[in-house]
């Protein structure tokens, strides 16, 4: 009555095909030819490699090429001129260097007085948003350590003032908006509508008319209720079907109920 | 009533229905001592049967195409009425249906209900379990998310080990090197019609030998523990002082469905994230590989196992030495007593051994 060794050896394989384990570890993309040359060098030439990792631009996968250019594959060409490879602007040239991918930014910045300052003593971007430790363009960009390096803060203040509402609401709309879409939520227009929106409020930052800031804040402000408007109805439909639930479970349980008691009657 | 009556005549004298139903309803008598671990089976049978009407209905809306896969479930999770709760209902039931299905084999095996002459009970059961792993890993990928597309690529990865034909059947499972477009045909045809036509042939073939061999008694509560059959002819182990199946053990049936339908409830309205990373409502991105991909809950173990040895094909073979062991338990165990407590050294195994699986899945989920 044992089983024979044949059928043994022919559901051995069965198994591990069916069964089909996982292995250790996902694989990771490799480092680019930049990042492992400058991050074993000392001084002012590793120190870039630390600071680009706590980075916006990291977070969002820009990494050195995208700016400076080069081949970051290629160690011997990364920096060569051949293969697109830029260097570090110079001052007057910093604003075109970064506008290339932030465009609007950088017509927003020109316009304004600190643009219009650029190689006057005025700041390009890397005074306000550092150059490679960038960080997520916010209002605390605008503090008073910051301004206080090149004139009074009082003005600085009251723009920052007048947008700080407009910012919370964005934060708070971002929030719900990445909560709904890691539960499988579709998100996209929510997403989009906030992308626009916050495009158009950033467009501000470089502003320096309170006046203006304050007008256009609260047109913007509108535009930011709508998208609360769908975040609630959301909010109202995750309720409803909660009560629908709690709704269903207690029936089961009541009919579960029922059957134990009708199958006591035959005891 | 007087309808009813007319209609069962109706049938009666035509295919003798009342006939049937004496012998396989209320006249099949089952164990006196028969307990609720017995109603595992039925829930069993709800569950696949849900799963394959939530399965129909998410077909008249999912795309089995990699361009429009993830778009489609997203349509069906915020688009279709109710098509949200038809898709957590297939997830959530993929999982319970798993869960529920260790609780029979495990009650079958602490009740030594496997031993002989039902052989072929067990191991029918032991080729499901194996299938309903094999039906929720083809469908995991199905929803072509980032959670999906990675699970597979490792799943897939790890027959690579398998000495010679590893390769050869890694690049089959997915059609080409990499997992693309022809996986996801590949394991749409398995998960939707190769897998379920092998389970419900097993499901038969599992019910047929139930229905041949008898309801076994459970241990507990009996004088006599030992198996009673030397194996020296066919016998239906019958229970003539026992409790019809109709409407007697049929009504624990109902109120044990009713109870699983609870908790399912539970899970589908109160956490039905419960299952689901973020990487689940990303689409598939061949080129960005998230960090920390992991197995379902019931492939952490194996996970696990295979990071502890050195060589992955060396985790494979003790999986595999592991798992046929249990398939074959019923021809290894010969021992007639059938009682857990008269077995102690059964019982330690069994129980270390449920431990070491546990234990390998939580080491797998925090690792």
């Amino acid at each position: 009555m044992h089983l024979p060794g044949k059928v043994f050896a022919l559901l051995s394989p069965l198994f591990l095909a069916l069964l089909a384990p996982l292995p250790a570890t996902a694989a990771e993309s490799p480092e680019i030819v930049c990042i492992q040359c400058h991050s074993a060098m000392p001084g002012r030439l590793g120190e870039p490699v630390k600071l680009w990792k706590g980075s916006i631009h990291a977070e969002n996968g820009i990494a050195c090429n995208a700016c400076h250019g080069g081949d970051p594959k290629n160690a011997a060409n990364a920096m060569s001129p051949a293969r697109g490879f830029l260097g570090a602007p110079k001052e007057t040239a910093i604003p075109a260097f970064c506008g290339r991918c932030h465009v609007g930014v950088m017509r927003d910045y020109l316009a304004s007085a600190h643009g219009k300052a650029l190689g006057k003593g005025g700041p390009t971007c890397v005074t306000c948003h550092s150059n490679h430790h960038v960080v997520k363009a916010s209002l605390d960009l605008i503090n008073e350590k910051n301004c206080s390096r090149c004139h009074g803060f009082e003005r600085a203040r009251l723009i920052r003032d007048a947008m700080q509402e407009t910012e919370g609401m964005i934060v708070a709309i971002d929030t719900r908006i990445a909560a709904y879409k890691e539960e499988g939520t579709d998100t996209e227009g929510m997403q989009k509508g906030l992308f626009a929106v916050r495009n158009r409020f950033h467009t501000l930052f470089h502003n320096v008319d309170a006046a203006m800031v304050k007008k256009e804040s609260a047109g913007i402000q509108g535009d930011l209720r709508k998208i609360q408007n769908q975040l609630t109805a959301l909010d109202a439909s995750r309720q409803k079907r909660k009560l629908a639930g709690a709704g269903g479970i207690s029936a089961m349980l009541l009919l579960a109920l029922f059957a134990h008691l009708l199958r006591k009657t035959y005891d | 009533m007087t309808l009813l009556k007319r209609l069962i005549d109706w049938f009666d004298v035509r295919i003798g229905a009342r006939e049937v139903v004496a012998r396989e309803l209320t006249g099949y008598l089952l164990p006196r001592n028969i307990n609720t671990w017995y109603s595992m089976g039925s829930i069993l049978l709800f569950i696949f049967a849900m799963q394959m009407v939530t399965g129909i209905l998410l077909l008249i809306y999912y795309v089995p195409d990699a361009d429009k896969a993830f778009k489609s479930v997203t349509f069906i999770m915020n688009e279709v009425p109710f098509g949200w709760l038809i898709r957590l209902c297939h997830a959530v039931g993929s999982n319970l249906m798993v869960l529920v299905l260790l609780f029979h084999m495990l009650s079958v095996l602490f009740m030594n209900s496997y031993k002989s002459p039902r052989e072929l009970n067990w191991l029918t059961g032991f080729i499901l379990f194996t299938m309903i792993q094999g039906i929720s890993l083809t469908g995991y990928l199905l929803p072509w998310s980032q959670l999906s597309f990675w699970a597979t690529t490792v799943a897939t990865n790890s027959v690579g080990a398998i000495p010679a034909i590893g390769p050869y059947l890694v690049e089959f499972l997915r059609g080409g090197k990499l997992v693309g477009p022809p996986t996801l045909g590949r394991f749409f045809a398995l998960h939707v019609v190769l897998i379920p036509t092998g389970i419900g042939a097993l499901i038969g073939a599992h019910l047929f030998f139930l229905q041949r061999t008898g309801v076994s008694t459970p241990p507990f509560g009996q004088k006599e523990t030992a198996n009673q059959w030397k194996g020296d002819g066919y016998r239906y182990e019958s229970h003539p002082e026992g409790i019809p199946f109709f409407p007697v053990y049929a009504l624990e049936d109902i109120r044990s469905i009713f109870i699983y339908l609870a908790c399912f409830l539970g899970v589908v309205f109160f956490f039905p994230n419960l299952l689901f990373t973020k990487e689940a409502f990303l689409p598939a991105n061949p080129l960005q590989t998230p960090l920390h991909i992991k197995p379902e809950w019931y492939f952490l173990a194996n996970y696990q196992t295979l990071k502890i040895f050195p060589s992955e094909f060396l985790g494979l073979a003790v999986q595999g030495i592991a798992m046929t062991f249990l398939a074959l338990l019923p021809f290894i165990d010969r021992d007639p007593e059938r009682h857990p407590l008269k077995r102690p050294l059964f019982m330690v195994c069994a129980l270390g051994g449920l431990l070491l699986w546990i234990g390998l899945g939580v080491w797998g989920h925090y690792s």
